[in-house]
């Protein structure tokens, strides 16, 4: 670390520990000293904007560059930015930059000229095909805020670029890998070119000489692929033998060096110990063929974190604030706080969970659930970070903000879920140690054997054994599939924590479910309109639910919600509309009368004995009108979900903490045969815990919180992805489009990857068991059985696929984004 | 067929001469993203279309 940005450092840290100091009073225990540490590192944050405190300044402030508070924070450069060596008192910083707009080279050349006519730039290099910028500056003459200007004057848009080091890396890595692929595959098929006339030639018909002159031919091309494309697995090897372990490699190197070896004392010694028989072109198409399924795994694993990466940077880097005082300010997203007003332009994703404040839009929602439509987004409603807006400018209020938000929730699952290995994987990784040794002391057995019988066959057997029993196939069995399986899962709305949840979802018997947040959702239903003015004969139920709907549009308050999404509302133009926190609406209608929506004292009615539930009153100058009871809403699916589950043989049971009638009411409603109601957590585990004890495989459906326990305790469990919950829930996978019908396919995916699993092993265990005893009687010439290696592992990898639904094409994402851009440009 | 004394080097260091060349294409980048230029065809309209119409 270099000299300012160990100064940054520890002016980040002399704020913080201030802070702390300050509002020690207001700690109460270690989680909430950790969220203070945060906000005084928020507050130390914006102390960047005065001078005299700038760490970068590195001895002198620059005179003439305004601060920009967002891009310059030493928080946010150290994620983009590199400091390069110091020269004297010279900071001299490289950052990386994402160019958007740019479409060709000319473009680049442009951009390059833009930044380098800033003073403080030293250099600058634009890429168009990255659609990235390098720019080295002087910490002393300059800031980043200043060229982004620059640039975005020159009519493009600059973004700090924080994948930056990750994307050199996989770049190198692809790169590479190809060169490899490539050498190893181009050079197979020249050597296979010169042993054809070797393996088409009658006896004699081939000069002696001639094909000599073919085998030495084919030796100097086996030397690239031995030499460079084949180091990988020398390496390995070499590492594996170092630390006194064996794996994969070990059996591929030494059935590589062999045939090299023996081939090559055959090609210039004809008549010596390794006979007269080449095996440079097995070598070679062995080599590919292997390099050729490693590019393809390293292929997917780079789309895999390219995705992870671009689901990361779709939330905007600045947002614009509403004071209380009516200015707008520009402010980092990352510094929004709860309660904060923000302006969410169309095109724009929301930077926080929220509620709209004002306007009505529509929000594109599909990283989140996986749901493609637009979700229609009136007043009131809860909006997801991450999110896009796509109709028309709107005012959001901020709920929830940073790690607590639903959008980092699922980013974080994401990552844990590609870091983990199932337990199928450990359990194979015991088996390959002794598989290895096995496969070696057979080959040297086998080897031995043949010294005694046919001196002249020992080594391609030795190497036709080695080959023919590398276990991709084995090894690539179960992953391929559970990982196929998990991503389809993903798009379809199913997030998975832990991969062996596919597995326990398969052989799953029962099924818990919870009730509220579960099975019904969090908002609320009118089931019962009840007239109690019979007065007007013209005013019929549904006239009466038609001006509640029209009224109730004008408030965000649940049950205000239920009445406008149950009904029609009424064409009704209404003035002098207020609402009264805890009462109601009050509002003028078109004929002059004073209408009144909500609390049954304040509307009017005078009688307090009615139903329990939910209600609210709707009232005319003073007369109650009509009455309004709510229920839980059940989910839209839920009545089919359960009966598809039913119908695949899993018990469904519902567990509620509601009262006993409200939970037999909906279970009788759902055809269940089972319900518990007035549970507690420790009755709800209790049950879990009697059916496991009669060896049933449980399965737990809870909304992630309230069920804490007995989702840990349930052999496999499932939230249901509403809200912030997701953050702290444990369940093995999360339903984040909460659609049940979303469970009751992947349950159906789970048990075909179980199929498919089963399949893998049985193929790769009959691949072995035929070709091992093949290739030890000396049928196997060492090229069938490089080919018979490569075959197996693609079958298992193909069969694997099968699991892998639809992807959504790159052009069809385009094609979306090009559509809100147009919406944006237009308004 | 003396001629194939000539012929066989000869392919060998063509074969060589053609990783050369492969080597200069993916040093330069030409194999880093396949896709962005099928799909430009998206893209370029869109700006096109942003200079005409963008208030």
């Amino acid at each position: 670390m270099l000299g300012c940005a160990a100064e940054i450092d520890d002016h980040l840290n002399r704020g913080r520990n201030m802070d702390t100091r300050t509002s020690r009073a207001c700690i109460l225990d270690a989680g909430q000293a950790r969220v203070t540490l945060g906000a005084a590192r928020l507050r130390n944050r914006s102390y960047v904007g005065t001078p005299n405190e700038d760490p970068l300044a590195c001895g002198r402030a620059p005179a003439d560059v305004p601060h920009s508070p967002v891009i310059d924070d030493p928080a946010e450069l150290a994620a983009f930015t590199r400091w390069d060596s110091v020269a004297g008192e010279r900071c001299i910083a490289e950052s990386s930059l994402r160019i958007a707009g740019m479409h060709c080279a000319a473009c680049a050349a442009t951009i390059e000229q833009v930044l380098k006519q800033v003073s403080g730039v030293l250099d600058a290099s634009v890429s168009a095909a990255a659609q990235c910028a390098t720019v080295r500056w002087d910490a002393g003459l300059t800031r980043p805020s200043a060229f982004v200007r620059a640039i975005e004057a020159a009519g493009y848009e600059a973004v700090p670029d924080t994948a930056a080091a990750a994307r050199a890396l996989r770049r190198t890595e692809s790169r590479s890998a190809l060169w490899r692929l490539f050498v190893a595959a181009f050079c197979a098929m020249q050597i296979m070119m010169l042993a054809t006339p070797a393996y088409l030639s009658g006896p004699g018909d081939l000069a002696p000489d001639h094909k000599r002159l073919l085998d030495w031919g084919s030796w100097l091309l086996t030397l690239p692929v031995l030499w460079f494309s084949a180091a990988p697995f020398f390496a390995g090897a070499w590492r594996a033998i170092r630390q006194r372990r064996i794996g994969m490699d070990v059996p591929v190197a030494i059935g590589i060096g062999v045939a090299f070896v023996a081939s090559s004392g055959a090609a210039f010694d004809p008549g010596g110990v390794f006979g007269a028989d080449v095996w440079f072109d097995s070598l070679a198409m062995f080599v590919s063929f292997l390099l050729g399924g490693r590019y393809l795994e390293m292929r997917a694993r780079h789309r895999a974190e390219v995705s992870l990466e671009e689901a990361t940077a779709c939330l905007p880097q600045t947002v614009v604030r509403l004071m209380s005082d009516g200015t707008v300010e520009v402010v980092n997203a990352k510094r929004l706080r709860i309660g904060d007003l923000v302006r969410v332009p169309v095109g724009q994703a929301f930077a926080a969970d929220g509620v709209l404040a004002e306007g009505a839009t529509e929000a594109d929602e599909s990283l989140l659930t996986g749901e493609s439509r637009p979700v229609e987004k009136r007043c009131g409603d809860a909006v997801a970070a991450g999110s896009l807006n796509l109709q028309s400018p709107v005012l959001m209020r901020v709920d929830r903000a940073g790690p607590d938000t639903r959008y980092e929730a699922i980013v974080a699952l994401m990552r844990a879920a590609r870091s983990q290995r199932p337990a199928v994987l450990a359990s194979a990784d015991r088996w390959a140690a002794p598989f290895l040794w096995s496969v070696l002391l057979l080959a040297g057995a086998a080897g031995a054997a043949w010294g005694l019988i046919d001196p002249s066959r020992a080594v391609w057997v030795v190497v036709s054994v080695l080959i023919v029993t590398c276990p991709c196939a084995l090894s690539l069995a179960a992953p391929s599939a559970l990982l196929a399986a998990a991503g389809t899962m993903g798009r379809r709305g199913l997030l998975l924590r832990r991969l062996d949840a596919i597995q326990g979802l398969a052989k799953l018997q029962t099924l818990f479910v919870d009730k509220t947040g579960t099975l019904t959702e969090g908002s609320l239903r009118c089931v019962k309109t009840q007239r109690r003015d019979f007065s007007d004969a013209a005013t019929t139920d549904e006239s009466l639910q038609g001006i509640a709907a029209s009224l109730a549009a004008w408030s965000s308050h649940p049950l205000a919600a239920a009445l406008r999404d149950g009904f029609k509302a009424a064409d009704m133009a209404w003035h002098d509309v207020h609402e009264i926190p805890g009462q109601g609406l009050e509002a003028v209608g078109t004929e002059g009368h004073r209408w009144r929506l909500g609390a049954r004292l304040w509307v009017g009615a005078r009688s307090t004995a009615d139903a329990d539930g939910a209600q609210t009153f709707l009232g005319r100058d003073g007369r109650v009108l009509a009455r309004f009871e709510f229920d839980e809403r059940l989910r839209d699916d839920a009545v089919a979900a359960v009966r598809a589950l039913q119908a695949d043989g899993v018990r469904v049971c519902l567990l509620s903490g509601d009262d006993a009638r409200r939970t037999q009411r909906i279970a009788a409603t759902l055809g269940l045969a089972s319900s518990a109601g007035g549970m507690t957590p420790d009755t709800k585990l209790a049950a879990v815990r009697s059916a496991q004890g009669r060896g049933e495989i449980v399965a737990m459906l809870g909304d992630g919180i309230n069920d804490a326990p007995v989702l840990a305790q349930a052999d496999v469990s499932f939230a249901m992805g509403e809200g912030a919950l997701v953050a702290r829930s444990q369940a093995d996978g999360v339903l984040v489009s909460n659609r049940l019908s979303d469970l009751v396919r992947a349950r159906a995916l789970a048990k075909k990857t179980m199929r498919v699993i089963s399949q893998n092993f049985a193929w790769a265990a009959v691949y072995n068991a035929a070709c091992v005893p093949l290739a030890l009687v000396g049928w196997l010439p060492p090229w069938a059985a490089g080919f018979g290696m490569a075959a197996s592992s693609l079958f298992v990898v193909l069969n694997s696929l099968r699991l892998a639904g639809p992807l959504t094409s790159k052009p069809e994402r385009a094609l979306q984004a090009r559509v809100g851009a147009w919406t944006s440009s237009t308004c | 067929m003396d001629i194939l004394y000539l012929l066989i080097p000869l392919s060998a260091v063509l074969v060589l001469a053609i990783l050369g060349v492969f080597a200069w294409a993916l040093n330069a980048g030409q194999f880093d993203d396949l896709e962005q230029h099928a799909e430009q065809i998206l893209a370029a309209d869109e700006a096109a279309f942003d200079r005409h119409q963008a208030p």
